[in-house]
C-alpha cells in the first residue's frame, strides 16, 4: 500500500554501467586497498525485486530500519509523555 | 514495465525523511530536559536517532547514485544547486555570529570598561596558535584540490594520498583548537567577549568536523571505486563545504583573534 514502485525497477541491461571510465580501468592499480566490487554492487542494487532502495540489502538493511523506527517513534512517545509531565503545575 | 522518458528521478518511497523530523523533536526536547530537569535520556536517544537517520539517508543516496545510476547529467545539476544553495545559507549562519561580534566590539559599552578587548580579558596571541591553524586550513585546501585533480586525472594513489593528507590536517586543527579552549585565560561566561569569542568559533569548529567526516567518506569511496574521472559529485561537494570552512576561519582569524586582540 503505497510501497510498491508506480514505475517498474526492472532493467534489461545496467544502467549505470560502464560508459564512463572506471577507477579499475587504469593499469598498475589493481590491488592498491582492494578490488573494484562497484560491478557487482551495481547489479545487486538493480535486481528487479521491488524492494525500495532502503531495504534493498536485505536482512541488515532491515535490522537496521526497524531499530531506527523504534527508536524514533518509542521515543517520540516518550518524548510526548515527558512534555505533558513537565507541563503539569508544580506545587511549591 | 515502463521506463522513465525523462531524466530525473523519481525516488522510492523513503522512512528517512519522517524519522529524521521525529529525531530533531527528540533532540530539542531532550535539550529542554536536559536543560531543566537534568535527565539527558531523551537527548541521547535523539541524537542517537539522528545519527542513524542521516547515516541510512546518506547510504541510499549512494546506492541510488553509483549503484542504481539515477544521477545523471540533469539530477548533477540539482545536486549542485542544492549543496551551494546549502552553503549559501550556512554563510548567513555564520554572518549572524559576525554581527553579534561588531555590535559588541566597534561601540564597547561602559560595563566593558569603554574598550575591545574588555578590561579584564586576555586574548589569545593571534600570532601563535591561530596563526599555525591558519596555516594548516589554508594547506588542506592545497591537498583537497590537488586530490581533485588526481581524480580527474584518473590516478587513484595519488588521490587517495592527498585527501588523506587533508583528512589528517583536518584533525590536527581540530586537536589544536581542543587545546587553545583547554588552556584560554577567558571562558565563555566571560562576558560579551567570551561569549562572541566561543560561539563564533566553536560553530566553526563544529564545521570542520562535520567537514572533516564528509571528506572521511569520500576517501572510503574513493578506495571503494566509486568515483570516476568525470563523475564524482560528493568530492566535488565535500571539497566546496571544506573551501568554505577555510574562509570562514579567515574571516574569524582576521577580525576576532586579530582586529579583536
Amino acid at each position: 500500500q503505497g510501497l510498491k514502485p508506480i514505475v517498474s525497477t526492472e532493467s534489461p541491461a545496467l544502467i549505470f554501467g560502464t560508459t564512463t571510465k572506471l577507477a579499475s580501468d587504469l593499469p598498475a592499480t589493481d590491488s592498491f586497498l582492494g578490488q573494484n566490487k562497484v560491478p557487482d554492487l551495481q547489479k545487486l542494487f538493480q535486481k528487479a525485486d521491488g524492494l525500495p532502495v532502503h531495504l534493498k540489502r536485505g536482512v541488515p538493511d532491515k535490522l537496521l530500519y526497524r531499530t531506527t523506527m523504534a527508536l524514533t517513534i518509542g521515543g517520540t512517545i516518550y518524548c510526548l509523555v515527558a512534555l505533558y509531565m513537565a507541563s503539569q503545575p508544580r506545587n511549591q | 514495465m515502463a521506463h522513465q522518458a525523462h531524466s530525473y528521478h523519481m525516488v522510492d518511497p523513503s522512512p528517512w525523511p519522517i524519522f529524521g523530523a521525529a529525531a530533531a523533536l527528540l533532540t530539542t526536547s531532550g535539550l529542554i530536559m536536559w536543560f531543566h530537569y537534568n535527565s539527558s535520556q531523551l537527548l541521547s536517544l535523539g541524537l542517537l536517532s539522528m545519527i542513524l537517520v542521516m547515516l541510512q539517508w546518506w547510504r541510499d543516496i549512494v546506492r541510488e547514485g553509483t549503484f542504481q545510476g539515477h544521477h545523471t547529467p540533469t539530477v548533477q545539476k540539482g545536486l549542485r544547486y542544492g549543496m551551494i544553495l546549502f552553503i549559501t545559507s550556512e554563510a548567513f549562519f555564520f554572518l549572524g555570529f559576525f554581527w553579534a561580534f561588531f555590535h559588541s566590539s566597534l561601540v564597547p559599552t561602559p560595563e566593558l570598561g569603554g574598550q575591545w578587548p574588555p578590561t579584564g580579558i586576555n586574548p589569545l596571541n593571534p600570532l601563535e596558535v591561530p596563526l599555525l591553524n591558519t596555516a594548516i586550513l589554508l594547506a588542506s585546501g592545497v591537498t583537497v584540490t590537488w586530490a581533485h585533480h588526481s581524480i580527474t586525472e584518473g590516478n587513484r594513489k595519488q588521490a587517495t594520498q592527498a585527501l588523506t593528507l587533508t583528512i589528517l590536517l583536518g584533525f590536527y586543527f581540530t586537536a589544536l583548537q581542543a587545546m587553545e579552549y583547554y588552556e584560554a585565560p577567558f571562558s565563555i561566561a566571560d562576558g560579551v567577549y567570551g561569549s562572541t569569542f566561543f560561539v563564533a568559533t566553536g560553530f566553526h569548529g563544529l564545521h570542520v568536523i562535520i567537514g572533516s567526516s564528509f571528506l572521511l567518506v569520500c576517501l572510503l569511496r574513493l578506495i571503494k571505486f566509486h568515483f570516476t574521472s568525470n563523475h564524482h559529485f560528493g568530492f566535488e561537494a565535500a571539497a566546496w563545504y571544506w573551501h568554505f570552512v577555510d574562509v570562514i576561519w579567515l574571516f574569524l582569524y582576521m577580525t576576532i583573534y586579530w582586529w579583536g586582540s
